[in-house]
């Protein structure tokens, strides 16, 4: 035992003095960051940089991460009527049966009427937990179903209440963009949630909206039922050609 | 010298070269979120680069934001410490929550055209003093201290001072 413990001081002491060799190289974290082209005019010369090279523990051990939208409850902390979205795709081509393994995103504004997006200015950062809110990704199980736990969407100028769809093959070849659209009129879920704080003044009903004007029969609107107590549910069904 | 509140920001490159396992996760998921995200913008594929769809389409600098999606998985796994840029005892030492992802140059066919960048926010820091290429800088506290413990630290390439204000 005690010959093991000698032998181990021995070692730290072996890997210690490599570490001050290295620290007078050129480091290796600049080498990472100056390897490849760079881009124009930002790379400034290291020539005689005496940096330090890390001298810690490695880790934690990097893991593959699925996307951040990977997940079934896209609330991210916005508050607002609960909704849970059932979205079934199906296949054209093969007489709109359920398609099993297909990837669909969704994204739609908050109760304010704002999406999870940057600001846009250039010197613009975002904290890292909870940038992509009202945004999510499932696959579609075996009956072809997808369901998102989420808040109902707000409304904001010039656009009826909607939620963004995308869906993708397995491979994440692009199969459809669409949008979903809410029934409206007395007792409709657009009409209970009547907007919330903002109201429905000066709100665009789907027949003026400029997506779903034109569709007269109705296709892209969900089935939605529920109460402002209990949350709303939302059925959809997306018919894509794979 | 006044005491100064700063920021810095680490402006981490990644693309085909880069061979530790967060860096390759990084691009290998990036890469494949931009081609898939990539398709709302070209819808009727008429463009492989990103060059030519920030080019073309309007709006399609949102898939800066929309691919980012595919790294803050990786972001969580730094726990709030930014990596590669060590103080002069060799440790990692910049906190951050704030990020800004780039895509600098993509193309849906090649892998090896994709490069991106992640600019990491430090939290704020008080500047105390220069010595020599050396900043001196601490954590910012709520209250004030008598004694602070510090680090001491050069800039390398690709870090700079994001922001500066007065102590107060």
């Amino acid at each position: 035992m005690e010959r093991k413990n000698f032998i181990r001081s021995l070692m730290i002491g072996a890997i210690s003095i490599p570490v001050i060799i290295e620290a007078c190289k050129k480091s290796g974290v600049t080498d990472d960051s100056v390897s490849g082209s760079g881009t124009a005019g930002s790379t400034t010369s290291t020539n005689g940089t005496c940096t330090v090279a890390p001298t810690e523990t490695e880790g934690p051990f990097p893991t593959k991460s699925p996307s951040s939208y990977v997940r079934s409850d896209i609330t991210d902390g916005r508050t607002g009527y609960k909704l849970a979205a059932k979205i079934t795709i199906g296949n054209i081509n093969n007489s709109c049966a359920a398609l099993a393994g297909a990837i669909v995103d969704i994204w739609h504004c908050d109760a304010d009427g704002n999406y999870s997006e940057y600001g846009g200015s250039g010197m613009q950062s975002t904290n890292y937990q909870s940038v992509h809110f009202l945004r999510g990704r499932q696959i579609t199980d075996a009956n072809g179903l997808v369901t998102f736990t989420s808040i109902f969407p707000g409304w904001y100028s010039g656009r009826a209440t909607h939620i963004h769809v995308h869906v993708y093959s397995a491979s994440g070849t692009s199969l459809s963009v669409t949008q979903i659209a809410f029934p409206e009129g007395s007792g409709s879920s657009v009409a209970l949630v009547n907007g919330y704080s903002k109201g429905l003044n000066g709100y665009t009903y789907n027949n003026a909206d400029n997506v779903f004007s034109d569709d007269k029969t109705g296709i892209e609107i969900a089935a939605v039922s529920g109460t402002l107590a209990a949350g709303f549910d939302l059925t959809f069904k997306v018919n894509v050609r794979a | 010298m006044p005491k100064k509140v700063i920021t810095i920001c680490y402006r981490k490159i990644i693309d085909d070269s880069n061979l530790n396992y967060w860096d390759k996760f990084v691009h290998e998921d990036s890469f494949l979120e931009f081609k898939m995200q990539s398709q709302f913008y070209n819808q009727e594929e008429k463009y492989t680069t990103f060059a030519e769809i920030m080019l073309n389409v309007p709006d399609a600098d949102k898939l800066h934001f929309l691919v980012s999606a595919a790294i803050t998985g990786y972001l969580r796994q730094l726990n709030g410490i930014i990596p590669d840029i060590l103080d002069n005892l060799g440790r990692r030492f910049l906190t951050f929550e704030n990020f800004k992802f780039e895509i600098i140059n993509s193309d849906i066919n090649n892998i090896e055209k994709h490069k991106i960048a992640i600019n990491f926010f430090s939290k704020p820091m008080i500047w105390h003093d220069s010595i020599n290429d050396f900043l001196l800088v601490s954590q910012q506290h709520e209250v004030d201290e008598d004694e602070v413990f510090t680090n001491l630290f050069q800039l390398p390439p690709f870090v700079s001072i994001h922001s500066i204000k007065k102590s107060t």
